[in-house]
């Protein structure tokens, strides 16, 4: 063999080991999804949206507890975490830059996101719950929240970075003053990317079940009163699915798919949005 | 000490015993420089690289204050007042004393709004005001004919030279005194470079411009007035016709015919 045909032969058999691998990846991701499509769509029917939780036996069952639930608690999460991580992740881009205070909350916000998230849960738990001598929607709104946060001002600090200098100089070249800057350039610049990890950190925590068994828990009826335990899809799933009752796990199944559709739907949104933006 | 032309104009600016250190530099990277800047004329900012030619353009609008630690000493005179003081109003400064950048920088809007972008920061709401500075600022930057029928489309849709011009048509917009031009031309193509060339010798009646360039043709094209820097310092300021044909120091004859740099 001469030493083109041996360099040719290494270079097929790492391609072959590379594709077999990623093959064997996607073999599994979609062997996930197909079971979680087949038997979730056999668990979907009008019920599911419309009734709640039921003792098993009936046949009135749904997850509108749970799926209102959801909304409330992952939505207030948003709405605080959002503000909040964006004006942070605009701290650390404009005003702190490569200050070492602003190092220091890039590090622990880079820990943060790496944090199991039932550590988080059990801090909740010990901050909010205990005080108020029970679980309720806002503990669970508060952890998904903290976890929501590092996300959220990490790509707003990256994507507000890649604006080029330039740009902030020629604004202020015109006399403008600095909100003005960022609000009307440097926003403006980064605006597809600062969705983006909008869109991924709403994604992160809705799939989010240890942080509200210690927060939100659970409840079996429809409530609207964030200050009262409050139903989850995640924590209604795990609740279902490792129910004997043969009812309940099938409801489990239309959770499991309703909300792997709804975080897949995100995903989906966050990366067109990011072709649009490399297509520009 | 530097040869200095003298100036029988009026000036613009006027750089006295200048020094300027950059944060966390032991040295200065201007060093005690004097230089006088003729009003309504083109000076010309020549030399190699690291000699200070932008550190020096980028000192007469601080933008320099961006950026935490950047030392100034001396004098710069604009309007018989030193504009490097701790109390200098930086935004109306800026308003004033205008920059146009290597890289075309528009913003992430339409075409119209880049150009009302410095008018409105100064308050200027009215439509009709409006509409008519900035058909003239894109007028006078010799871009209204390409883009008048699509003023509200995204100004990071046109070219490189189109966009560049746009940026002049921006900083016009706002009537500044003078036009800091820094390498405008280095991320062109020929034919927007000789386009821009044209556009800055028009502007001339109207504000007074400094251009940094690399490219010596350009300086000789263009300027008036052409001033050699090296390692900081100023070598010599002249007339530009003269200058290139008989410079009066060593170092810029060495430069001038490509002996270094």
């Amino acid at each position: 063999m001469t030493h083109t045909q041996k360099r040719i032969f290494i270079n097929k058999v790492i391609m072959s080991l590379s594709t077999l691998s990623a093959i064997i990846g996607m073999t599994f991701l979609f062997w996930i999804l197909g079971v979680l499509v087949i038997n979730g769509i056999d668990a979907l029917n009008w019920t599911t949206f419309s009734e709640v939780g039921a003792p098993p036996g009936y046949e009135e069952s749904g997850l509108k507890h749970a799926l209102i639930g959801q909304l409330y608690i992952v939505g207030i999460a948003t709405l605080a975490g959002v503000p909040f991580g964006i004006l942070a992740g605009t701290y650390l881009s404009e005003y702190g830059q490569k200050s070492k205070l602003a190092e220091i909350i890039r590090d622990i916000s880079d820990i943060m996101m790496s944090a199991p998230s039932i550590v988080i849960g059990a801090f909740v738990y010990a901050i909010v719950v205990t005080p108020m001598g029970h679980f309720s929607g806002w503990a669970g709104s508060i952890a998904l929240t903290i976890i929501m946060l590092p996300i959220i001002l990490r790509t707003t600090d990256d994507m507000l970075r890649l604006v080029p200098s330039t740009l902030r100089e020629a604004a202020f070249a015109l006399g403008a003053p600095k909100y003005k800057v960022i609000i009307q350039v440097v926003y403006r610049g980064a605006k597809v990317g600062i969705l983006t990890g909008v869109l991924l950190g709403v994604a992160r925590v809705a799939g989010e079940t240890a942080p509200l068994l210690f927060t939100s828990f659970n409840d079996n009826f429809l409530n609207t009163d964030m200050s009262e335990p409050m139903a989850s899809l995640t924590v209604t799933m795990y609740n279902y699915a490792t129910s004997p009752y043969e009812d309940w796990q099938k409801l489990g199944w239309a959770a499991a798919f309703i909300l792997s559709m709804f975080i897949l739907g995100l995903n989906i949104i966050a990366r067109l949005f990011l072709m649009k933006k490399r297509g520009k | 000490m530097a040869t200095i032309v003298d100036i029988q104009q009026e000036k613009a600016l006027e750089v006295k015993n200048f020094e300027f250190t950059y944060a966390g530099a032991d040295t200065p990277s201007i060093k005690k420089l004097n230089m006088p800047i003729a009003k309504n004329a083109i000076t010309a900012l020549i030399g190699p690289s690291g000699c200070g030619k932008t550190t020096l353009l980028r000192s007469f609008n601080r933008i320099h204050d961006l950026y935490p630690g950047n030392k100034y000493e001396g004098e710069i005179l604009f309007k018989e007042r030193n504009i490097l003081t701790s109390k200098e109003d930086l935004i109306n400064l800026r308003i004033k004393i205008g920059m146009i950048f290597q890289k075309p920088t528009a913003f992430p809007m339409s075409i119209y709004d880049n150009v009302a972008y410095g008018m409105r920061l100064q308050g200027i709401k009215n439509k009709t005001e409006l509409e008519g500075r900035v058909e003239t600022a894109l007028k006078s930057a010799a871009i209204w004919k390409e883009v008048k029928d699509r003023l509200k489309h995204d100004a990071n849709g046109l070219s490189g030279g189109q966009q560049q011009r746009l940026c002049i048509a921006r900083a016009i917009a706002v009537e500044p005194e003078v036009l800091l031009f820094d390498e405008p031309t280095s991320a062109l193509d020929p034919i927007s470079t000789a386009g821009i060339e044209e556009l800055v010798v028009e502007l001339k009646e109207r504000v007074s411009i400094i251009i940094v360039t690399h490219n010596m043709q350009q300086a000789a094209r263009v300027s008036d007035y052409t001033g050699f820097m090296y390692l900081g310092e100023l070598i010599e300021l002249g007339r530009t016709e003269e200058m290139f044909v008989s410079p009066r120091e060593k170092l810029t004859e060495e430069y001038i015919t490509g002996k270094f740099g």
